[in-house]
């Protein structure tokens, strides 16, 4: 869907980390009041709020908005997996769109370090306990596996895209993971193997937070904020499953790779950009070698030249096309429903000329990819002015 | 004291226990398309209604992991280790399944069976089965 008239208006999140003593309406507040004050506003200027998280629980987004404030505003639940972020924010932007809001909040929390101890109970049983016998980090291996059979791609190859993140996160003072050195591909390797070939280092980690994103139309974002650049969501699409003969039924995390090719090629022809226009990407990077596959699916190099692009240093900062320029999943982390706005958080900051020692020079455009559980695929593209 | 499935619906348990297991797929009668687990209806034509089949029991390797830290749900309570892989059926459907034997046991291409595991022993005495992929004994 192509967004028109629609801007950012504040953008706001808590640094991804454990924490245990901290409720998520606690720090769904501390995320929601930095977007306000990032907009200049308080909750009484929000016209309608969508709320995402994963917790095993109902009524949470309700009652995290009351500690922002009590106004009477619709509160919309959102869920897709890893991708609610994302489509909390593209239903904001389609409120504000549509002309039923003028501000519209986009808002996510989740405690994944909870949900990781939770096992097996909170998989469900029967189907669905024989639908999660692969773990997340099983099935990202064997997207690794076979993309080594059909392309001679290396566990170094994943290791250098996984050392790529940390050291973007070491950029990045809201990231999780903030190594006080650099790491090295041969780091990555060492690290334990979780599942072959991928080794603990290449995954994201179990940590919680939330973010925050407020949108409004473009008149009003001129109006408020007249000394500010604008960045405008300028398309946003959202995909579930294909049929194609082969598909898996039965335990996968995610549908097939090709759903990204599919949703990204949507979103370009939507906002009458390509790929040739975009200067910084975030994908859905749990695992590294996803990241490997999306240089592909998102259109930055053709079929089997992913391994070219990234030895070219071509999707690190200061490359052609900076990927995870915030530490991505790996080291920013993944709490899970926050994911997607803490990648609006880094696209804004970075299309503002904000983003400091990891600034991406010049950038207009930036790409938002998530993929998320069930399945769904979703690309946002973004404009500053 | 016998066999059950874990679920029912997924999978046969012979009776005797030298013959192999099979998966339970469906057939649709209007495009021909087969699918695994059942369903009812057809994904490919979404022409409602499909029959019952029954799938494998062989398959080829199209993908495996092994995986070391299982953190999420564990099926095999005493096993800290075991292999991942997807397998394609001769009728079409890529089934995702636990794999039996190590990290040097597997192939892509290589030819699978369908196998059962005992899980558990339930409250009444019956052994709870799951099903996997194990390479094929020549």
């Amino acid at each position: 869907m192509r967004i028109d008239g629609v801007a950012v208006a504040g953008v706001g999140m808590v640094r991804f980390a454990r924490y245990p003593d901290r409720s998520t309406a606690v720090l769904a507040r501390d995320a929601g009041l930095a977007a306000l004050h990032d907009a200049g506003i308080t909750l009484a200027e929000v016209d309608e709020a969508f709320v995402g998280y994963l917790q095993p629980a109902t009524m949470l987004g309700v009652k995290a908005m009351k500690e922002l404030g009590l106004t009477g505003l619709p509160v919309t639940h959102v869920e897709a997996a890893s991708a609610t972020g994302l489509v909390t924010f593209r239903e904001a932007a389609w409120a504000v769109a549509s002309g039923r809001a003028e501000v519209a909040m986009a808002i996510a929390f989740d405690k994944m370090s909870d949900m990781a101890r939770g096992g097996r109970g909170s998989r469900g049983t029967g189907r669905d306990e024989l639908d999660s016998t692969i773990l997340p980090a099983a099935y990202f291996a064997l997207w690794a596996q076979r993309r080594m059979h059909d392309h001679g791609t290396t566990p170094a190859h994943f290791a250098a895209i996984a050392a790529k993140s940390w050291n973007h996160g070491a950029l990045n003072p809201l990231s999780n993971r903030q190594p006080d050195h650099t790491v090295t591909v041969e780091e990555v390797l060492a690290s334990r193997v979780v599942a072959e070939p991928l080794t603990a280092m290449m995954a994201c980690p179990a940590d919680d937070g939330a973010a925050c994103a407020i949108v409004a139309s473009t008149e009003w974002v001129r109006r408020h904020q007249p000394d500010r650049r604008l960045v405008r969501p300028i398309a946003s699409a959202l995909q579930s499953e294909t049929y194609a003969p082969g598909h898996t039924f039965l335990g996968p995390v995610v549908g097939p790779a090709s759903m990204t090719a599919t949703t990204a090629r949507l979103a370009y022809e939507d906002a009458g950009v390509g790929p040739a226009d975009i200067h910084l990407a975030l994908c859905h990077d749990a695992f590294a070698n996803e990241e490997l596959e999306y240089y592909e699916l998102l259109g930055f190099c053709a079929v089997g030249e992913g391994e070219k692009l990234l030895e070219a240093g071509e999707t690190a900062l200061g490359g052609r096309i900076p990927f995870n320029t915030d530490g991505g999943l790996i080291a920013r982390g993944h709490p899970g429903g926050p994911t997607g706005l803490a990648m609006v958080h880094e696209i804004v900051v970075q299309l503002r000329g904000e983003a400091g020692a990891r600034q991406v020079d010049g950038a207009r455009r930036g790409l938002a990819h998530l993929v998320g559980g069930g399945s769904v695929c979703t690309v946002n593209l973004f404009e500053a002015d | 004291m016998g066999r059950v499935a874990i679920e029912d619906g997924y999978f046969t348990i012979p009776d005797d226990p030298s013959e192999r297991p099979r998966l339970l797929g469906s057939r649709c009668p209007a495009c021909g398309e087969h699918f695994f687990p059942r369903r009812l209806v057809c994904a490919r034509c979404l022409h409602e209604g499909t029959d019952d089949v029954l799938l494998g029991p062989g398959g080829r390797l199209h993908t495996w992991t092994y995986v070391r830290v299982p953190l999420f749900a564990k099926k095999d309570g005493s096993v800290g280790a075991y292999g991942v892989g997807q397998v394609d059926l001769p009728e079409g459907p890529r089934v995702q399944a636990i794999l039996v034997g190590g990290p040097d046991d597997f192939e892509i291409g290589m030819a699978l069976e369908l196998d059962l595991e005992t899980l558990r022993t339930d409250d009444t005495g019956d052994e709870v089965v799951i099903f996997r992929f194990r390479p094929e004994t020549p």
